[in-house]
């Protein structure tokens, strides 16, 4: 195996000494090496340098000084500062500085400096490895969002379609012309559909940024309840918010988490309870918003209370996709909110939240 | 019931989507004239060659947001430019079945647009909306 060629700059005003570092160095790296910054700079211009060091005490330009001025232009290469003085103004400056890797005193010991040297260069592949890295992983994370969205749409269109042509089926009173089976590509169809719209929340939860916008919750909510009563009436809403203060937080995670609370004190009533009702209290001044959904619905067994926020858990009883509550979980871990959870088979389901003011 | 008049123009790339919608605005009776257009530009040609004649302005649109070539976001930036009586006159609503939080906000904020209909198209929904305008028209 052939060792990679390195490539090192020296520059120091004594010819002497660059010819001491030639002499000492040449078969293992390739050397430049230059008398002044000036000549060490056109150089770095032209080649791609590994490894640069540099004389500190030197007529125009200091090696410190020098090292400082390529910070921004030449951010790659490995500095090592040279100096026959202990000058511990000029090192903590080369320090804070210059960025520095090493720093090696003159009159130096060739195995200490060629050992500088070779460590300088593996900092210098760490360096270009992880930033190989990281450009990779912007394309792969640019490429996993392309294909979110185009699920989004690609996907969910024709889908749509679908449910729309169920949609034409019973305008034209044709629904149970074929037995159940108009019914059962519904179910189907819908079901297929939540899941979509509930991987796209998870997704979209887990890797975006959170924002910072104003929610005025009296809109938000009577928005989310006339959504989701749109298909399905028999619920009473009683809704209560009392809104004191501005309040600025993450629009989107609020939106799902309160959709999905909404939506699921509409899906789990008693289908024999005459009176569905749901109330939501939501109470905000300027550290944060308590909100509490309550429901005279199912309720939740005991030994599922625990369970019902991780994720494709599902009662027996009823067919959930397993992810709304985790979702909610997950969106409020996210923006350092808290749910706290009391039900029981007879009276139904109370969940309470808060979630900070970011303003 | 909205009173069946006037003309409203469909513009989806989506010619099973362009059916289905079309069916339902028949079916509800809710306009006397449907008109089909197959891309942005399709939309865009047929205002302004019927520009000088109101008569053929349509009265609604429904506009989908993805489409190839002309977006619905680029069709609004060129429909912005039709003269103002034209605007005035004409309603324009979203109907798309996207779910991207960006997307629906770029609707919303878009002073064209009254409301971002989400697909399929329910009478229902469309109804109020078609109500709601007409009562902000004064009409």
């Amino acid at each position: 195996m052939t060792s990679p060629t390195v490539r090192v700059l020296y520059i120091d005003d004594e010819e002497n000494n660059l010819q001491a570092f030639r002499a000492a160095f040449r078969r293992q790296y390739e050397i430049y090496t230059a008398p002044s910054a000036a000549e060490g700079l056109k150089i770095m211009q032209h080649i791609d340098i590994h490894v640069v060091l540099a004389d500190q005490k030197m007529p125009n330009t200091t090696g410190v000084e020098f090292f400082k001025s390529i910070v921004k232009t030449h951010p790659d290469p490995v500095r090592i500062l040279l100096t026959g003085y202990t000058d511990i103004e000029a090192l903590a400056d080369a320090i804070n500085h210059g960025d520095i890797y090493r720093y090696v005193a003159k009159p130096w010991n060739d195995l200490e400096l060629h050992n500088s040297m070779k460590n300088a260069y593996d900092s210098y592949v760490a360096r270009a490895d992880l930033k190989n890295k990281i450009t990779e992983l912007e394309k792969t994370n640019d490429e996993l969002n392309r294909f979110i969205y185009s699920i989004s749409h690609e996907l969910r269109a024709p889908l749509v379609s679908v449910i729309g042509i169920i949609n034409l089926v019973k305008m034209e009173g044709l629904y149970n012309s074929s037995g159940e089976y108009w019914n059962l590509i519904e179910t189907c169809s819908n079901k297929l559909d939540y899941y979509i719209q509930k991987t796209l929340q998870y997704y979209k939860n887990t890797k975006d940024i959170p924002d910072r916008s104003e929610i005025d919750f009296s809109q938000l909510v009577n928005e989310l309840i006339e959504l989701h009563t749109y298909a399905d009436k028999d619920t009473t809403f009683h809704v209560n918010i009392i809104q004191k203060a501005k309040f600025i937080g993450d629009a989107f995670r609020i939106e799902v988490i309160l959709s999905n609370l909404i939506s699921n004190a509409i899906k789990y009533q008693k289908s024999n309870e005459l009176n569905k009702t749901v109330n939501i209290e939501i109470d905000v001044d300027e550290f944060e918003a308590r909100i509490e959904i309550n429901d005279n619905g199912l309720g939740i067994l005991k030994e599922h209370l625990e369970k019902i926020f991780t994720q494709f858990f599902k009662s027996k009883i009823h067919h959930g996709t397993g992810l709304g509550l985790f979702i909610v979980k997950e969106a409020l871990n996210k923006i350092n909110g808290v749910i706290n959870v009391s039900s029981n088979i007879e009276d139904g389901t109370t969940f309470k939240i808060t979630i900070p003011n970011a303003k | 019931m909205p009173n069946k008049t006037g003309k409203v123009l469909l513009i989806d790339d989506n010619d099973i989507d362009l059916k289905i919608n079309s069916k339902v605005i028949k079916l509800s009776n809710f306009f006397d004239e449907i008109i089909l257009c197959q891309s942005g530009e399709e939309g865009i040609k047929y205002i302004t060659t019927n520009l000088e004649n109101p008569a053929l302005w349509p009265d609604f649109i429904l506009l989908d947001i993805q489409m190839p070539e002309m977006d619905g976001f680029e069709f609004l930036e060129i429909y912005k430019h039709f003269p103002q009586t034209f605007l005035d006159h004409c309603k324009l609503a979203i109907l798309s079945s996207t779910l991207d939080f960006g997307d629906i906000k770029k609707a919303e904020a878009n002073p064209l647009v009254i409301k971002l209909l989400k697909k399929p198209l329910y009478p229902n929904e469309l109804k109020e909306l078609l109500d709601r305008t007409t009562t902000l028209l004064g009409s």
